[in-house]
């Protein structure tokens, strides 16, 4: 069953086939406790992690609710887009799409810290490993991407 | 939670045989608090889950000189063991050791295997040369700094055994990372380039040469591993293979909790002891000093470890303009880094009063 990209339910997906543990993902990582939020165009979300899994995710509805998160990951839907492509055709982030390479890439950065604590924000290189694979995990689910107004 | 004094008594079969015996079984009943059940959380039985009671957070002074474990009942006639410099709180604490010390063993990776070696081609030759040159850099920088941590060790009381677990994974994080670009230089035809003019004799060296636990820190947890830390990151960005980015990026996951425990430290010592921060300020002007010149920091300028950064980010020494420029943009973001780290910690007025180094400030406009 393939879902859309990005919506609530992808997010959802993404966390189950995560939790499933059904990926070689045991390499460098633990117990990961953070709060992430993921920005693409007008749509934003949070992932919760607690311990060994992604516990919750939401669909925010306001972009000030990204000042709870530890930090937050924003592209572009377009490079959204061929992150998930490239890892659907790489079974896991090539070269130049892992996100700590997005984030070096982009002027601004791929991670960023809505309140500006450079401590919580580091959480995003202290558990990389995890959100890699997390994201890597889209690998195995049928995404189709929508349609959006972007400049 | 305590138990009744009935309880307590488990032994009444054992008692009788030392009585009828004339054994000495009092010490049966010298013991720190008891009773105590730690529940395993769903991270497992952490450290921060046995913080229970007597056992939990420490005082603010320790007189334990005598390895006594935190929480144990006292032997009087116990003799000295240590040489405890460290017996302030403030000196070494701060509140998350316990975490990143979970956070420590749970993350750590084999150098042998976990780096998928096999991955590694052979590369041009200019390419082969500067991830030498990097490695050699970085095999005798992380070199130090399992040293450093090491000396602080036997100095630290048991009382305050959290911060000091922490530093012995530290010990062994760096360690390997000595030993996974040692391993780097000797994968691909290449070896070890010349040793860099003043890494271990500048501000690096000096970094060894502190005579105070947060002086020590300010020096190796904020300026030095912070950089290095975006260093590791930039890893990724000059990887020709799967295996160089697989060694930096979990090299920068082990560098970002050398760094937080450094932040979090200064950040309990700024509210505990707000006296001192005229003193950490003065470590943090050194450092600063060190991050806009000289071999120390491998992203600043005109050194032989910058031109091989730059040759490795640009793809050759063709294209170190462009590499050069990438440079720069890392840089950039190192300096930013650093300044949103020191401001977390509790020292952001540096900023605003214009004590910071301006050199530095310069990269994050």
């Amino acid at each position: 069953m393939s879902v859309i990209f990005p919506s609530l339910n992808w997010f959802e997906e993404l966390r189950n086939r995560f939790n499933s543990n059904q990926r070689d993902n045991q390499v460098g990582v633990g117990t990961c406790d953070a709060l992430v939020g993921v920005a693409c165009g007008e749509k934003l979300f949070t992932v919760q992690f607690e311990a060994f899994e992604c516990t919750n995710v939401m669909e925010l509805e306001d972009e000030s609710a990204l000042e709870n998160t530890d930090f937050y990951l924003e592209l572009h839907p377009n490079d959204w887009k061929d992150m998930i492509i490239n890892i659907k055709e790489n079974n896991g982030a090539g070269l130049s799409f892992t996100l700590n390479t997005l984030d070096l890439e982009l002027s601004d950065g791929l991670a960023k810290s809505w309140t500006e604590d450079q401590y919580r924000q580091d959480l995003f290189f202290r558990f990389n490993q995890t959100f890699q694979y997390f994201f890597d995990a889209s690998a195995d689910v049928e995404t189709v991407f929508e349609e959006m107004d972007i400049a | 939670m305590t138990i009744s004094k009935e309880e307590l008594d488990l032994a009444p079969a054992v008692r009788e045989f030392g009585e009828d015996n004339n054994l000495d079984l009092s010490w049966l009943d010298t013991r720190g608090e008891w009773g105590v059940r730690a529940e395993p959380s769903k991270r497992g039985l952490t450290l921060g889950d046995i913080q229970l009671g007597s056992y939990g957070e420490p005082g603010d002074h320790s007189d334990n000189m005598t390895g006594r474990p935190r929480g144990a009942r006292a032997r009087n006639d116990a003799y000295r063991v240590g040489g405890y410099k460290i017996r302030s709180k403030a000196d070494i604490w701060l509140s998350n050791a316990h975490v990143l010390y979970e956070e420590s063993l749970q993350r750590q990776w084999s150098s042998a295997t976990d780096v998928p070696w096999n991955t590694i081609k052979p590369l041009p030759d200019d390419i082969e040369r500067a991830q030498c040159q990097l490695a050699t850099f970085l095999t005798e920088v992380e070199f130090v700094a399992a040293e450093v941590p090491g000396r602080w060790l036997a100095a630290t009381t048991p009382d305050y055994f959290e911060p000091r677990m922490f530093l012995i994974s530290q010990v062994m994080d760096e360690s390997r990372h000595l030993d996974v670009f040692r391993k780097r230089a000797f994968a691909n035809g290449g070896g070890l380039m010349q040793r860099p003019n003043v890494t271990t004799s500048g501000t690096v060296g000096s970094i060894d040469l502190s005579n105070d636990f947060t002086e020590m820190s300010s020096r190796l947890h904020i300026t030095g591993e912070g950089s290095v830390l975006t260093i590791f990151r930039m890893g990724e960005l000059m990887a020709y293979n799967e295996a160089e980015k697989t060694i930096y990026r979990l090299a920068a996951q082990d560098e970002a909790r050398h760094v937080a425990f450094g932040v979090m430290h200064l950040r309990y010592l700024a509210e505990t002891e707000p006296e001192r921060k005229e003193e950490i300020h003065c470590y943090l002007d050194e450092g600063e000093g060190a991050l806009v010149a000289g071999n120390q920091n491998p992203a600043s300028r005109d050194t032989a470890q910058s031109e091989a950064l730059a040759i490795l980010l640009g793809g050759g020494e063709k294209n170190f303009d462009e590499g050069y420029r990438k440079l720069m943009a890392v840089r950039k973001r190192q300096a930013r880094e650093y300044v949103q780290r020191v401001r977390s910690a509790g020292f952001g007025e540096r900023f605003e009063n214009g004590r910071a180094n301006q050199e530095l400030l310069a990269y994050t406009r």
